[in-house]
């Protein structure tokens, strides 16, 4: 939240410690995460998150209206669990207005565009753009481009995705929530980005 | 053989409930134990609503005429036998056949009835005044009415199109009403999607509807529209009241603007005259067309205060909230969305067929136009609205497709928004095509005015006002909420944006927009929203973190199938919730709102053109000029919205009570015009508002961090003292244990000692027994040596006496012998031999008794001492 310096003594020393804003875990071991997905309508940001929840793909998925709320814990090979509370956000531009209630506070933000779409690409960079001056200023950023197994029809190259998140010092995965390629990869990755609380 | 189809891949397909909707198949279970109570009400509702219909019909029938009467039995008969027969039905009776019935193929005959209808209803019409229709004309234009001149023209367009088409309707009908059955097949086809939803339809009758349907299609293009039943007149009679309100706004806004325009209605008019021709029932006109009756002010008004009317609304209220029976809702919705007044004649069609002219545009509009935009995001959104349902076929989704074309054609400040889909679905599930257009024109323009607009201010309005009810009435769940992290409109904004589809079992959906449609607002919104937190607000208090207590009341909300338990306790536990209220409410956060709205456009345009808002504000303060030209453009390239609008509207209100008390400073003198005052403050106004409000939030954010805070530290103190005082009894407990082996070693110890003192006591006797039996030998030696000690006195004694007599004997041979020989010299010797034996003899004697005497005490003394050394050295 960044508002120590005003708060009062007692409680500064707190802030320290733990970051219970920002969705951050409570200990060590058993983290909980924040994590919200962001993109244009259409890009099947709801096929990867049910991908990645139930390890299925509905190709006549529903349109989201407003966000849909779902959860999945994940456990890392260092033998630490990783819960994530993932807020699936409707991707049509006016409810961008909806969109900072829930990337307020995330720990970790996905933008997900269709590579056979160079607007959606486009619109994944204004995500990009607003999320660095409105969201937490430690959220993990993660760039995925979907629908990979719609190569064929491919309008952003591969190279594009992997230059401009390296630019925004972003993780970046080409994903399909059809064949559930790189899905769980994608999700295991940030896990491993996630800023770890300090021990003590 | 048939486990083997159900393992079939392709009939993974999920389970569908009653309606044709997909259930979940964690819901299965639940659902089919509700759908019995579902029918069983089902059945209720039916008969209280068919009594309802029966009585209030007859109480209106204040022309009641025999006509009418005969009427009513002749529609008895042939509603049964003549399937396709067009003839002027009217009356609940209908209704009352169709229940006992209970088929899709009745349920045609009533569609071909609403067409049939529509002649009655013109004959009524012959008798309207134009002014009433003019109102209604203006009515229609008034969606794109004032500001932009890209609207009013759009307004003239269809003004001048439907003056058009009503003469081709005019025609079109007289040849219609000739041929007397053609109008019934019409909406009769086109009613096949709401068939479909009702599968149990026979297959005979809708192939037959099917063929019709396309012969009318080849016919005329988009016919399909369809009237609700006559029978439920009485119940769009009572509904004319909020229908009433909202045409007057409108009528109000285009007031003077559109006079030249040629009212619409009046194509309605002709038609009128036309069929007119076919049949005359003077008597039912007044019935059966109550749409009409309401734009008479004073027969409305007239009616409004009869308390016959209200106790009649009264007693709908009760019915509406106890459920719509399942085959009248769709005409009832109608009724209370006011379909029928706001219908203007062709008004739909033409809006299609400007789709269709500009079909060769599209491509241009694709690329720029915001109705590309919208066309396109229709088009993703068709194939995800209710996917699978088995009306949503290739026909029913033209149909939406069509629907929402439409709409954001005729309502360009919403144009197309996700969740209207969902809601053009379901109207389409439920009524006609051109119907379920009029109904989602009346419930996106009025009942969710600026709610789908492109800034989507009254959705985040509503957010607010419902989170300070909320607040208020469950306190100790919000606190709860709070201290989780969890914001509510994270969960309540998409119920309120989807107006509770897919959040909710559709038997609660329904039954919550039955409330709904009848009130006329959006106060069955909040009252669901909260009845949903009482139902769930016990369980949502006992989640430990965010993620937890999210996914327990969506799911709780999406297993709320006890749909009479959430319409009862919304509308009786949240009475006190009412419009009036929700308005201040409103009133009170639109500001906030309004603040951040206007950030964020600006924040888009800076983005678009990536120009800071502070170099604007700067160099407008320089050259003012260049912004408000700016300002003038945004307007015009239609970035403003209905909206917007009237957040404007509201600004400048403000702003001009600013610049009263204001009483113009220098500043703002040496500007040139008051418009550019007016900009000016108005950007500054909103930055310090937004300022205000970043304060205000910055602080609230503060003070739930400090709580939390606070709360945790509390927490770590106390586990830290319980992880202490755990400590302290884990000692604890080591001690006693500790103290236990002690003490059963100090009780075995214990024991031996005791065992080595009773071995010590039995050593002891047996010591003394010893003792007294050497005491006894002892005293019995004693009596020994005292015998023996006589027995050698008397042996000295006779010694003695031997010696004696041995001297004597001597003395005498001695004297004998001097006599004889010489004395002395020879008898010494001997005596000197003889004493020696006699004293050794009595030292022994003398010696061994001394020796014995002392030795008895010192033999028992040793004895003691030992025992008391054995026993000692036992003890340590
Ligand atoms: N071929 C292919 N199609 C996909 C993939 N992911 C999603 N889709 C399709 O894309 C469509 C849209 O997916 P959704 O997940 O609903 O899109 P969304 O981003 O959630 O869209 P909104 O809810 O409108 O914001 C679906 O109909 C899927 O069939 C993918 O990986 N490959
Ligand atoms: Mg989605």
């Amino acid at each position: 939240m960044g508002c120590s310096a005003s708060l009062p003594e007692r409680s500064s020393n707190q802030l320290g410690r733990g970051n219970s804003e920002n969705g951050g875990g409570q200990d060590a071991k058993n983290l909980r995460v924040k994590l919200v997905l962001l993109g244009d309508s259409g890009v099947g940001k709801s096929c990867i998150v049910l991908r990645f929840v139930r390890g299925q793909f509905d190709p006549t998925s529903k349109v989201t209206v407003g966000a849909s709320f779902l959860s999945q814990t994940i456990a890392l090979q260092d033998s630490t669990t990783v819960k994530f509370e993932i807020w699936d956000t409707a991707g049509q531009e006016r409810y961008a207005s909806l969109a900072p209630l829930y990337y307020r506070g995330a720990a970790v933000a996905v933008v997900v565009y269709d590579i056979t779409s160079l607007e959606s690409f486009n619109k994944a960079q204004y995500w990009v753009k607003e999320l660095q001056k409105h969201g937490s200023s430690d959220i993990v950023l993660a760039l995925v481009g979907n629908k990979a197994d719609l190569h064929e029809q491919r309008e952003v190259p591969i190279q594009d995705g992997i230059e401009y998140a390296e630019k925004n010092g972003m993780f970046f995965i080409e994903t399909s929530a059809k064949t559930a390629d790189n899905i769980n990869e994608l999700f295991e990755e940030i896990a491993k980005r996630l800023p770890r609380p300090s021990t003590n | 053989m048939a486990g083997f189809c159900f393992s079939l891949p392709h009939n993974v397909e999920p389970m569908r409930d009653s309606y044709g909707f997909a259930l979940r198949p964690q819901h299965a279970q639940s659902y089919r134990q509700y759908a019995s109570i579902y029918k069983e009400e089902e059945g209720e509702r039916a008969d209280k609503w068919r009594r309802f219909l029966e009585q209030t019909v007859k109480s209106s029938q204040s022309c009641s005429s025999e006509g009418k009467l005969e009427e009513i039995s002749k529609a008895k008969d042939s509603d049964i036998k003549e399937e396709t027969s067009s003839g002027s039905l009217s009356e609940g009776n209908d209704f009352s056949i169709r229940k006992s019935c209970e088929g899709t193929e009745i349920e045609e005959e009533t569609s071909a009835e609403r067409v049939s209808e529509g002649r009655d209803l013109s004959l009524e019409k012959s008798c309207e005044g134009t002014k009433v229709e003019g109102e209604t004309g203006a009515e229609l234009v008034s969606e794109g009415n004032d500001l932009s001149g890209r609207k009013s023209f759009k307004g003239t367009e269809i003004g001048e199109q439907t003056n058009l088409e009503r003469q081709r309707e005019a025609d079109a009908e007289t040849k219609e009403g000739k041929e007397g059955t053609v109008p019934a097949r019409v909406s009769e086809g086109n009613d096949s999607i709401g068939k479909k939803s009702v599968s149990d339809g026979s297959t005979a009758s809708s192939s037959e509807k099917e063929v019709h349907y396309l012969e009318e299609r080849k016919a005329r293009k988009v016919q399909t529209w369809g009237e609700i039943r006559p029978s439920l007149a009485a119940v769009e009679k009572l509904m004319r009241n909020h229908v009433k309100k909202a045409k007057k706004i409108e009528v109000e806004q285009t007031n003077g603007k559109y006079d030249n325009l040629p009212s619409i209605e009046e194509s309605e008019h002709l038609e009128v005259v036309s069929e007119d021709i076919v049949g005359e029932k003077v008597c039912t006109k007044e019935m059966l067309d109550n749409s009409i009756n309401d734009a008479r002010e004073g027969n409305a008004l007239e009616d409004n205060d009869s308390p016959e009317f209200h106790s009649h609304l009264k007693e709908l209220e009760t019915l509406v909230q106890g459920g719509v029976p399942k085959d009248l809702r769709g005409e009832v919705w109608q009724a209370f969305v006011g379909v029928k007044t706001r219908r203007v004649e062709s008004y739909y069609e033409d809006l299609l067929a400007q789709e269709s002219d500009s079909g060769e545009r599209k491509e241009q509009d694709d690329s720029s136009g915001a109705l590309g935009k919208w066309r396109k995001q229709i088009e993703k959104d068709i194939s995800r609205t209710f996917p699978g349902h088995p009306a949503l076929d290739e026909n029913g989704r033209n149909s939406l497709r069509r629907l929402l074309i439409a709409y954001a054609r005729h309502n360009p400040s919403v144009g197309y928004c996700q969740a209207m889909n969902f809601f053009a679905g379901l109207l389409l599930l439920l009524m006609p095509e051109e119907n379920a257009f009029w109904a989602l024109v009346g419930i996106i323009d009025d009942y969710f005015e600026g709610y789908y607009t492109e800034q989507m201010v009254e959705s985040q309005v509503d957010q607010l006002v419902f989170e300070e009810l909320l607040r208020e009435r469950f306190p100790k769940l919000v606190n709860h909420l709070d201290y989780l992290g969890v914001q509510v409109a994270w969960i309540t904004g998409p119920w309120f944006l989807s107006i509770f589809v897919n959040m909710i079992p559709w038997e609660s959906v329904l039954r919550v927009w039955d409330v709904l449609l009848f009130e006329g607002n959006r106060v069955m919104l909040f009252r669901t929203a909260l009845a949903l937190m009482d139902l769930y607000g016990p369980a949502l208090v006992t989640t430990k973190d965010a993620g937890d207590a999210t996914t327990l009341l969506q799911s709780l909300a999406g297993s709320t199938f006890d749909s009479s338990q959430l319409v009862f306790t919304a509308c009786v536990s949240f009475l006190a919730v009412s419009e009036a209220r929700l308005e201040e409410l409103r009133e009170k956060h639109r500001p906030s709102v309004l603040v951040v709205v206007e950030e964020r456009s600006k924040k888009g345009r800076i983005w678009k053109d990536s120009k800071g808002l502070a170099s604007k504000l700067h160099s407008f303060k320089h050259d003012p000029g260049s912004l408000v030209e700016e300002m003038k453009t945004n307007e015009g390239d239609g970035m403003e919205n209905a909206g917007d609008k009237s957040q404007l509207k509201s600004h400048s209100s403000n702003l001009d009570e600013l610049l009263h008390s204001l009483n113009v400073d220098s500043e703002v003198d040496s500007l040139p015009d008051l418009q550019e005052q007016v900009v000016w403050l108005k950007v500054e106004l909103c930055r310090m508002l937004e300022e205000k409000r970043s304060t205000i939030i910055r602080a609230e954010e503060l003070e739930t961090a400090l709580m939390e805070m606070v709360k945790q530290d509390n927490r770590r103190e106390l586990s830290a003292r319980v992880e202490q005082l755990e400590r302290e009894v884990a000692e604890l407990q080591e001690a006693l244990a500790d103290k236990k082996l002690q003490e059963t070693a100090m009780l075995q110890v214990l024991i031996r000692v005791e065992q080595e003192q009773k071995v010590t006591e039995d050593a002891r006797r047996r010591a003394e027994q010893d003792l007294a039996a050497q005491k006894y030998v002892v005293h019995m030696l004693q009596e020994k040596y005292d015998k023996a000690m006589a027995s050698i006195n008397e042996m000295e004694k006779r010694v003695l006496m031997a010696e004696s007599m041995l001297e004597a004997t001597l003395q005498y041979e001695s004297g004998q012998s001097k006599a004889l020989s010489p004395r002395g010299d020879r008898i010494p010797s001997p005596r000197v031999e003889i004493p020696p034996p006699k004293s050794r003899l009595l030292n022994f004697g003398l010696g061994w008794r001394e020796r014995n005497k002392g030795k008895p005490n010192n033999e028992e003394e040793r004895r003691e001492s030992q025992c008391n050394e054995r026993s000692e050295s036992r003890t340590l």
